[in-house]
């Protein structure tokens, strides 16, 4: 089988994990060497999906002796299978790199024979690009498993970041669906690495290479099995406090595999539940929401018409609205159609001027939206008051029936390689 | 009312308002003479009297110097972004700031970023910054036959020269140029320099990054990481615009011929025809050479 195949065949195994990022990594070129990091990340190219492309992601091999009822690899399908040799992937890293078509490398692998024997294959890889060609780039290593504590220990040496993907958001499902796997199997190798994490950093001076320095990632499948979104934010929100993460990915489920444990091979990815997740998830991460003030026991699940961010303020017509001059930071983040940016202009702004809505415009603030939010003097006192009823009506956008699902009137929240 | 124009470059610029001062002239509009065509740039207004400053490095010195003074260096290399938008009337809006800036008579004008003058060049230096941020995802380096590594881009604002800095530490032993094929300049690393280069012939250059095995390997890649369940051309086009498809290796449409061209050009390289000349085409332009740019 030639390269070209093999590529082929082990980058289309990988599709399916979403984690792309780039991001948290400032490495410098190594001396004689090549290859740097960029903190914020760097998105090369874009997939016909519109999922951004900035790693080479493929797998070391998809000759999978496990039998997870959702994967392509499982070993019941009748698929062809390859292998890289350590030194294929070696140089096909280097030359892309060279090309800048990529970042660098994300490596992953179906299990073949051990845990321990299929780590050991992805450690050699980034341990050959370090040491072997002082490979500066980006390099993140899939923890597989069950694979020893020494092992997951050398690949936060060479790695940037490294992940486990618990994939289904429930420890019974997943066990109903991955025979082999269980919730405390995944979260061992992930504590391991948080935990050493934070040994080693503070073991080691500042300006030494530092253990997994972008952290780690995982992922889960939404719509295989039953959960809630607030199940899942929940979890999520776990694993940003308790792990440390830096991200947690969302992917809708895509029928693969016809089993009687998963919904019907015909089913359609819930491309719109997810949007709406990553958008819950960007308010936990940037805009200080707690996963509790998002969704709670009474409404378990995002409305798919609107954005969380404008379901939270209709449900609490009470915080609005908010007066520009003089609220605080935090709350104008918190109103509609006002993003990060915005927020920062006019909060150092308004120290020198009035903030008129000419200005929110030119800032790019979507008035259309924000406009039912903000305290304006000009408003009659008696409009003062948000009433949930009649502004729902205006903030959900008109989506054209066959519309239904796609990215329409919102900027895509799929996870780029710069959002960290 | 005077029509005065300059040779596009930012120091060209600086050197006008330096003589707008010193002269006292009254300006109606500052028009950049440029050796290829800008997008949309207007017509030309009648009514005003043409009038040329030349550019003065002294000049241009003192300006920078007087704007550092009263706002800072983040102020300047915002003004430099801006700028280099090449947005027609962009040069108007700039003098606009600096006529405030310098008129002094408003406290904390400088730094604010709300005020009727710096809002629209702040959100043109932002859109500038971001498309130098996704030009360094976007150059895609071809090997021609010498082992250089060479780039053809495109971008929308005048950045190749931003993104040096970024490539040189990536790759501090290499040897690599990229260069703007629309604008017909470049940069030119090698033996540890970054010079700026004029390039007289960037069709030769567009040819040489599609051409071997790896960027068929990467194309069939590219291809295969789309899930075909979740299609979607609409966003495809909101986070990969058209407009850049054309030097994107991956985005060739018709493979068939990008393996057929690029047997081809393996050939001619290796027969020292054809690709051969591709990086003699940079080489021959680096006699031309701008000088060593301060990037
Ligand atoms: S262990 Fe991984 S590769 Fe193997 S079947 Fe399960 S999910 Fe797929």
């Amino acid at each position: 089988m030639d390269l070209r195949e093999k590529l082929n065949i082990l980058g289309d195994a990988a599709k399916y994990d979403v984690s792309c990022s780039s991001s948290g990594s400032s490495r410098c070129a190594p001396k004689g060497g090549f290859g740097s990091g960029c903190e914020a990340g760097i998105c090369h190219t874009w997939a016909a999906d519109g999922r951004c492309i900035s790693l080479l992601k493929v797998l070391f091999s998809n000759a999978c002796k496990y039998d997870c009822a959702y994967c392509v690899n499982r070993r019941s399908n009748d698929i062809p299978r390859a292998t890289f040799t350590p030194k294929e992937l070696v140089d096909l890293t280097m030359e892309f790199y060279r090309r800048n078509y990529i970042e660098g490398l994300f490596l992953s692998s179906a299990v073949v024979g051990s845990p321990d024997n299929t780590m050991e294959q992805l450690v050699r890889v980034a341990k050959d690009l370090r040491t072997v060609h002082h490979f500066g780039g980006y390099i993140h290593l899939k923890a597989i498993p069950g694979a020893s504590a020494r092992l997951l220990f050398e690949a936060g040496l060479y790695a940037d970041r490294s992940s486990v993907n618990i994939e289904i958001p429930s420890d019974s499902a997943l066990q109903y669906l991955a025979p082999e796997k269980n919730f405390d199997s995944i979260y061992r190798p992930m504590n391991f690495l948080a935990e050493r994490k934070i040994g080693y950093d503070s073991d080691h001076a500042r300006h030494s290479p530092k253990f997994l320095p972008a952290g780690q990632s995982t992922q889960m499948i939404v719509g295989a099995s039953g959960e809630t979104d607030l199940q899942i934010l929940r979890l999520s929100a776990g694993f940003y406090q308790q792990q440390q993460m830096k991200r947690v990915y969302f992917s809708g489920y895509i029928p693969i595999n016809a089993d009687k444990r998963l919904p019907a091979i015909t089913s359609k990815p819930p491309l719109l539940r997810e949007h709406r997740l990553y958008q819950a998830d960007w308010l936990m991460r940037f805009y200080n929401f707690r996963h509790d003030e998002i969704l709670d026991e009474s409404n378990p699940n995002l409305d798919v018409d609107l954005d969380p961010k404008a379901m939270w303020a209709l449900r609490h017509p009470e915080f609005f609205p908010v007066d520009l001059q003089t609220a605080d930071y935090e709350s104008i983040l918190r109103v509609p159609g006002i993003g990060v940016k915005s927020a920062r202009l006019i909060v150092s702004g308004r120290r020198f001027s009035r903030i008129r809505l000419e200005t929110l415009k030119k800032m790019g603030v979507v008035l259309k939206r924000a406009k039912y939010f903000i305290y304006h003097p000009d408003t009659p006192a008696s409009l003062r008051r948000l009433y949930p009823e009649m502004v729902r009506p205006l903030l959900v956008a008109k989506r054209k029936p066959e519309q239904l699902g796609l990215f329409d009137n919102y900027v895509p929240a799929l996870p780029a390689a710069i959002s960290r | 009312m005077l029509a005065i124009h300059y040779d596009s470059s930012f120091d060209g610029f600086l050197s006008v308002v330096f003589e707008i001062y010193r002269q006292h002239l009254d300006v109606g509009d500052i028009v950049p003479v440029r050796p290829y065509a800008a997008e949309g740039a207007a017509a030309p207004d009648l009514f005003l009297q043409p009038f040329r400053v030349e550019t003065d490095e002294e000049s241009a010195r003192r300006l920078r110097r007087a704007i550092l003074n009263m706002a800072g260096e983040d102020i300047l290399s915002l003004l430099d972004c801006a700028f280099r938008s090449e947005e027609p009337g962009i040069e108007m809006k700039i003098f606009a700031y600096l006529r405030k800036l310098f008129a002094g008579d408003s406290r904390g004008y400088a730094r604010n970023p709300t005020s009727d003058e710096m809002l629209p060049l702040f959100t043109v230096a932002r859109s500038v910054r971001r498309e130098q941020g996704f030009m360094l995802g976007a150059v895609r380096f071809g090997k021609a036959p010498d082992g250089m590594y060479i780039s053809a881009i495109e971008p929308r604002y005048n950045v190749v020269d931003m993104l040096a800095p970024h490539f040189r530490s990536r790759f501090p032993n290499g040897r690599w140029a990229v260069v703007d094929v629309h604008r017909r300049y470049g940069v030119c690393y090698e033996g540890g320099q970054v010079q700026l280069v004029s390039v007289d012939d960037p069709e030769a250059i567009a040819g040489v990054e599609r051409s071997d095995e790896f960027a068929r390997m990467w194309k069939s890649y590219y291809d295969s990481m789309a899930i075909k369940e979740r299609l979607n051309p609409e966003l495809l086009k909101r986070c990969l615009p058209v407009r850049y498809w054309k030097h994107l290796t991956e985005r060739q449409v018709d493979a068939s011929s990008l393996t057929i061209g690029g047997r081809n050009s393996e050939k001619r390289g290796a027969d020292g025809l054809g690709g051969a000349n591709l990086p003699s085409a940079v080489a021959r332009s680096r006699s031309l050479a701008l000088g060593h740019a301060g990037v």
